[in-house]
């Protein structure tokens, strides 16, 4: 399932750190626009190559991304050293 | 060997348990141990399939800095993230060897296949990596 939250965390010496619980449905819309518009593109790119490149592998490309996407629910970076603090959690 | 193991063998060292008890207690750490925590359900053929690949970065003792890594990766993520390696272009396929090998590796990239690939993730879940330094590493499933 895709995942709906995303958590950033964020300090670095000296400045203010912070946090910040992020709608996920936003980045996936406008992901969506931006892959709905960038599809002809693509087809075109697969149909050009698809005797002597990469042709049918481009096609593959959008089921992938999504495949990703779809399973990044649970995914936590926690890096949290002397001063600086990175939080990035899918939930 | 985890912290749990160890404890119980130097217990028993120490005379403050006996051999039965400290058999009981190294059966039960081995039934909730590390890597094997309540996220992991059994599959068909009664193998254990973990949901997380865990890497975690403690200071030990000598730390100076204190760092805390604590990184968690969804199996099913590796997978799908995998599938991208039919997209390394064949051109790439001699540096990455050449790379390997000079890490000590004789690995043909254009030989691995994506069951290769399948089987080394399925069998992840044996390994628990700890390395105690001047920070303590841990690399498990869970």
């Amino acid at each position: 399932m895709l995942p709906m939250i995303v958590r950033f965390k964020v300090k670095e010496p000296g400045r203010r750190g912070f946090g910040l619980w992020f709608p996920a449905i936003v980045i996936w819309i406008l992901l969506a626009a931006l892959m709905l518009v960038l599809l002809p593109f693509l087809l075109l790119a697969a149909l050009v190559t698809w005797g002597r490149g990469p042709g049918p592998r481009l096609l593959l490309i959008y089921p992938l991304v999504g495949s990703v996407l779809w399973n990044l629910r649970g995914l936590t970076i926690d890096v949290d050293q002397k001063d600086h603090v990175l939080l990035i959690d899918f939930i | 060997m985890n912290e749990e193991r160890r404890k119980i063998l130097d217990m028993l060292a120490q005379g403050k348990i006996t051999v039965e008890e400290a058999e009981k207690l190294l059966a039960a750490v081995g039934e909730t141990g590390p890597g094997s925590g309540a996220t992991a359900a059994t599959d068909a053929s009664g193998r254990r399939s973990w949901k997380y690949l865990r890497i975690q970065v403690e200071p030990g003792p000598a730390s100076e800095d204190g760092d805390r890594v604590n990184i968690r990766v969804p199996f099913k993520l590796i997978r799908a993230g995998l599938k991208f390696a039919a997209f390394i272009p064949r051109e790439a396929h001699d540096r990455v060897n050449k790379a390997f090998k000079e890490k000590g590796m004789d690995v043909d990239l254009a030989r691995i296949t994506p069951q290769d690939l399948e089987e080394i993730v399925s069998n992840l879940d044996d390994m628990t990596v700890e390395v105690d330094g001047k920070d303590k590493v841990r690399i498990f499933c869970e």
